[in-house]
């Protein structure tokens, strides 16, 4: 009994330390879409001259849920013509199918940073808009992937070893 | 909901444009100026708006346009992609879902060769409400069809006499058949996106189920372009303006296509001097030539005429 209560406090612990890697994990690959549908909305911009609203809907066939659904979603709420500006539409659409990712604050302000810069008469500044977003993300998950090694290690590592600890302290 | 003015605006200002909205019907015009009252044309009269958007015809207490106003609307009709209607905005006006038309005018940025690359500091805007009248060509189709078929038909009229509004109807009925002719495939080259009101690509007018229209492109080359493309039994053009459009025209006839046409005049008199052409050559091109004018505030045929005789 008190072997089993052992492996289960060390495999508690550890399984911890493996979510909190798979959480760090899943922040770049997370990152990486977020770039990746900015980089396609520029795409639609400056090849296809389209409008945002239209970009929104273009792009949504090429993005895996929950992003394909959340961007007809925009495309046809823009497309209803409620009145609502189109950054308004796209934060609060996108707000919601954020926070359900392992995302932090300033990832989704970044993402979402171009929506506050709308109405450019050049397509240029507008491309720059998203462009910029890219860069930025791009920073955050390069300087993620440089830490990601290190804390992963550490985080099974510690997972493993507060699990050890407790069972010592415990037996 | 659907086509109504009040899809121009963004949400904030809609409560303000709903009195305006609601009686769309009589509104041609509505004139939005940097700090000035914003302007309706009602029924041929000026009337304008306060505080609450009801209709005054005083200026006691007028509601003023903002710049800010005016930037919101026009960002707003433009999607929030200004930067998707350069060519439209280069030109001076957008035509909206509805087909309506904005206008718009501020500061010109030129190009080093003097052509207009954009126009920047908008603080006027034109919105033109667009109004199908349906059954407006009833009661000359008549005289448009004879006995070899469809004419080729020419409809003379001084601005604001519903010139376009005839040649939409004329074409729709072309296009969907009547009880005088059957439908004919019908091609318009909507060079200023008046007659079918395209929007995206898509009319927004009902200009017949036959009908294939050249949305934004110069007359004189869309002709030849749905010529070549679409292979029409009859092509449209609104406002006929130059020596290159009429030679088009023509070629157009000799390919066999029936041709229907506007162009601006007071009658036949003034667009022959205008264009500097003898009667003959119009007579050559067009089998009838239908002058509008007005009477008593409503728009009317005030003659008809057939080959230098009255019809």
């Amino acid at each position: 009994m008190r072997v089993l209560g052992c492996c289960m406090i060390f495999g508690g612990c550890l399984g911890l330390g493996i979510w909190y890697r798979c959480q760090l994990n899943g922040r770049i690959r997370t990152l990486r879409v977020l770039r990746n549908i900015l980089e396609l909305l520029a795409g639609e911009v400056r090849y296809g001259r389209a409008t945002l609203p239209e970009c929104c809907g273009h792009i949504a066939r090429y993005l895996s849920p929950p992003f394909d659904n959340a961007f007809l979603e925009i495309g046809h709420r823009m497309e209803e013509n409620t009145g609502i500006p189109f950054g308004e539409a796209f934060r609060q659409e996108m707000e919601g199918v954020l926070k359900e990712l392992p995302l932090k604050e300033g990832d989704r302000e970044d993402f979402l940073k171009f929506t506050l810069q709308t109405g450019f008469a050049d397509s240029q500044m507008q491309l720059r808009t998203l462009e910029q977003g890219v860069e930025l993300l791009s920073a955050r998950q390069s300087c993620l992937e440089k830490e990601n090694a290190e804390k992963c290690r550490m985080a099974v590592g510690l997972g493993a070893m507060g699990g050890l600890l407790l069972i010592l302290v415990l037996c | 909901m659907e086509n109504s003015i009040l899809q121009l605006f963004p949400l904030r200002y809609r409560a303000f444009w709903q009195n305006a909205a609601g009686d769309q019907e009589h509104i041609q015009e509505i004139r939005l100026r940097a700090g000035r009252p914003v302007v309706l044309n009602r029924d041929g009269g000026e009337v304008f708006l306060d505080g609450q958007g009801r209709y005054t015809d005083t200026l006691r207490e007028p509601s003023l346009v903002t710049e800010r106003m005016l930037q919101e609307i026009l960002e707003h009709i433009c999607h929030y992609s200004p930067y998707a209607f350069e060519e439209e905005l280069r030109r001076g006006f957008v035509t909206v879902a509805g087909g309506h038309r904005v206008g718009v005018a501020g500061q010109a940025v030129l190009e080093q060769d003097g052509t207009v690359r954009t126009l920047k500091n908008i603080s006027f805007l034109n919105i033109r409400v667009a109004h199908q009248v349906r059954g407006a060509a009833d009661r000359i189709l008549p005289a448009v069809y004879g006995r070899h078929g469809l004419k080729n038909v020419l409809i003379i009229s001084p601005p604001g006499c519903g010139k376009t509004t005839l040649l939409r109807d004329l074409v729709r009925q072309i296009s969907d058949g009547s009880p005088y002719g059957r439908g004919m495939n019908v091609g318009v080259v909507d060079e200023r996106s008046e007659l079918a009101g395209s929007f995206l690509g898509r009319p927004q007018n009902d200009v017949g189920m036959r009908t294939d229209v050249l949305d934004g492109c110069p007359k004189e080359t869309g002709m030849l372009l749905l010529l070549r493309s679409m292979s029409p039994e009859v092509i449209a053009i609104d406002e006929l303006g130059g020596d290159g459009e009429l030679q088009a025209l023509g070629k157009a006839a000799a390919c066999g296509c029936r041709i229907l046409a506007t162009v601006h005049g007071e009658d036949r008199r003034d667009v022959e001097r205008r264009f500097g052409l003898e009667t003959e050559c119009w007579e050559r091109l067009f089998d009838l030539f239908l002058v509008l004018g007005k009477e008593q505030g409503k728009c009317v045929v005030r003659r008809m005429e057939e080959r230098g005789r009255e019809a």
